[in-house]
């Protein structure tokens, strides 16, 4: 009975279905291609292209020279800023990582579902404001005459210097980040499976143990993935060490900025620019591959 | 051999308002394999936690070796337990999995291995040692579970549906390999099931739980020849369950009158009361069919409703003028002589002694 109606209506429909899903898929792909083409792809070539380009007069000619290159990655100011920005970005991630995990962990198993659900929605208000305004409001914790300053001159401390330091630009890089980093963290940590760490706990692991030995091997993709997140933001970022860190050692960010304003030394922003580039796509390269890497894990 | 491992002494669990377990009193002897069977929601597995360590209770006490566990924390005592889920650590290899609990206990790297390889070796899948969790079958999953737990070499081990997610075929062989490992290490298992056939098959005694209490605890032939109630003989299954008023009692016997008739039952010292209900079990595979109208007492004339093969083992499900139920188990090759057909109309019968009152009130 089914066959002759499944021929009939099946053979004229056959040709078409080849056809037809590719128009219709292509048609919603192409936005998201030009999008990648115009706004990513072309101002990275434009942007290598320039490295190459020479300025006369505070004015970019087209060329194709190796002299901002050699120049820049010959300079000894170019590597201090570019081991400086490693190094803080670095500093940045694990003070991130640390100070994120036990508000995470507490989310993940300590607090009820309702109380999770609450605090990542708290968490998300910080995005509601811009990043800038949020570091101006430092100024006013940090300074010497601000508000912690004031705290602990009652206890008879300080004053201390906090802004235009190496903590002040730590401080910035946490509330950048710090948000980010709790609330993955704490969606990476709730979807463990419990009767893993009930089963850790059964044979013999103390509960301090099991951090160690089980939820950190267990959220090992989440975890490298929220680093990653922190260090690239870390390490991109101009505010902090700028306002909060006062540029005396100036990160790359700064540096970028620093080139383009002495001089309109654009192509050797880029040279800078490049060199950031690369190097965020090693890390978030190696840490993704090492987030999903299957075999021995972490021990 | 009987002297008690566990005692459960008035232990109950509340989960704020709800009661898990209403009160538990009861003892678990050195090497006997135990299981406690009930439906979901029973209780069963609350109490297995408790004995791990898991959920603490909220009244009672619970001793082991006589030592009260109320305060000990589950990474102190030595139960593991095999987890329905399995629980197995997906980032490290199966030897890795079995060597956990020893590291953790702080034994040294090649006693560990050593140890982790000879429990691999006994269950059968020492090929798999460095292969991934995710790499097993469901088969050799549970076994990478049994050794994990058994490498500690406890007194007691605590299994919670470990078969539950298995084949059907898978879940026969494994009850082999549980009782063969149980006979020959001697130690106690409590094995948590809503499994019948599995608790039956395996268990030295059974626990039977319903809302939190204790049914019965028995042997399996004395739970399924004698179910102490009707939580219990209902819980059971192929059992025939008849219900009345106590018409007379004479001695050791008592009639019962039923709206389908009146049945002679042995009274087994249930204190019987004359005009009192009464209930009585007879197990399905003890009533007889017949086409002609038996001699003797304790028969009903039924209609056949349908009927259920398992293998050479057939269920008919009947029903009296009454509309009371009655199941028949019998062999397939003893029916096929009767050449029944659904609405035939049959006589039952069954010897008074096989009838079972249950202790209700």
């Amino acid at each position: 009975m089914a066959a002759p109606f499944s021929q009939t209506r099946e053979s004229p429909m056959s040709s078409k279905p080849e056809q037809r899903p590719n128009l219709y898929a292509l048609t919603w792909r192409l936005p998201i291609i030009f999008w990648q083409l115009i706004f990513f792809v072309g101002p990275v070539l434009f942007m290598v292209a320039m490295s190459f380009f020479l300025v006369k007069n505070y004015r970019m000619t087209e060329a194709f020279e190796f002299v901002n290159w050699s120049r820049m990655l010959t300079r000894g100011f170019f590597w201090d800023s570019y081991w400086y920005t490693l190094f803080i970005a670095t500093v940045s991630t694990i003070c991130a990582m640390c100070i994120a995990f036990p508000a995470a962990f507490t989310l993940a198993f300590r607090a009820s579902e309702a109380t999770r659900r609450w605090a990542i929605f708290l968490l998300i208000i910080p995005f509601f404001t811009s990043y800038l305004v949020r570091t101006f409001s430092w100024f006013v914790i940090l300074s010497e005459s601000g508000v912690v300053n004031a705290v602990l001159g009652y206890v008879g401390l300080g004053p201390y210097t906090m802004l235009n330091t190496h903590f002040g630009t730590l401080v910035g890089y946490m509330t950048l980040t710090l948000p980010l980093v709790v609330i993955l963290q704490t969606v990476t940590m709730s979807n463990i499976d419990k009767n893993l760490i009930e089963a850790a706990h059964n044979l013999g692991c103390s509960p301090l143990r099991t951090i160690w030995q089980v939820i950190i091997p267990l959220s090992k993709t989440g975890l490298i993935i929220a680093a990653i997140f922190c260090f690239i933001l870390s390490f991109g970022d101009f505010v902090a060490p700028f306002y909060l860190g006062g540029s005396q050692e100036p990160t790359l960010p700064i540096l970028i900025l620093d080139t383009t304003k002495s001089g309109q030394q654009w192509p050797r922003a880029a040279v800078v620019a490049i060199m950031m580039m690369v190097t965020l796509f090693a890390i978030a390269f190696t840490g993704i591959a090492l987030a999903y890497r299957k075999g021995k894990g972490a021990k | 051999m009987s002297k008690p491992l566990v005692v459960f002494d008035k232990v109950q669990k509340h989960f704020g308002k709800f009661v898990a377990v209403k009160e538990l009193d009861f003892e678990i002897r050195e090497g006997e394999f135990l299981a406690i069977m009930g439906p979901s929601g029973c209780g069963k597995t609350t109490t297995l936690r408790m004995l791990a360590g898991l959920e603490a209770p909220t009244h009672g006490e619970i001793r082991l070796n006589e030592r009260v566990m109320n305060d000990v924390p589950p990474h102190e005592r030595d139960t593991p337990l095999v987890w329905q889920s399995l629980a197995l650590f997906p980032f490290l290899t199966a030897r890795e999995n079995v060597e956990f609990g020893l590291k953790m206990r702080g034994v040294d790297k090649a006693e560990r291995k050593e140890r982790a390889i000879k429990w691999l070796d006994k269950m059968g899948i020492l090929e798999f040692e460095n292969r991934h969790i995710s790499t097993l079958s469901g088969g050799q999953k549970q076994r990478v579970a049994l050794a994990r737990s058994l490498v500690m070499e406890p007194q007691i081990l605590l299994l919670d549906e470990p078969l539950s997610a298995l084949d059907a075929h898978l879940v026969i062989r494994m009850q082999a390999v549980l009782t063969d490992l149980q006979r020959e290490l001697g130690i106690t298992f409590v094995y948590v099931t809503h499994s019948q056939s599995e608790a039956f098959a395996m268990a030295d005694r059974v626990i039977i739980m319903g809302k939190g209490e204790i049914g019965q605890i028995g042997t399996p032939k004395e739970i399924y020849r004698a179910p102490a109630n009707q939580f219990v003989a209902e819980f059971v299954g192929r059992n025939n369950i008849l219900a009345g008023k106590v018409k007379t009692v004479d001695g050791g016997t008592a009639c019962i009158a039923t709206t389908s008739g009146e049945f002679t039952v042995p009274s087994n010292g249930v204190p019987l009361v004359e005009g009192l209900n009464a209930s009585f079990v007879i197990s399905a595979d003890l009533v007889h069919i017949a086409t002609k109208e038996p001699s003797g007492e304790n028969k009903a004339y039924c209609k056949l409703i349908s009927e259920e093969f398992v293998g050479s083992m057939v269920t008919l499900f009947l029903e009296d003028a009454q509309r009371q139920e009655f199941k028949v188990q019998m062999q397939e090759r003893e029916l096929s002589k009767f050449d029944l057909h659904s609405g035939d109309e049959i006589w039952l019968s069954w010897d008074a002694q096989s009838a079972h009152v249950l202790n209700e009130s």
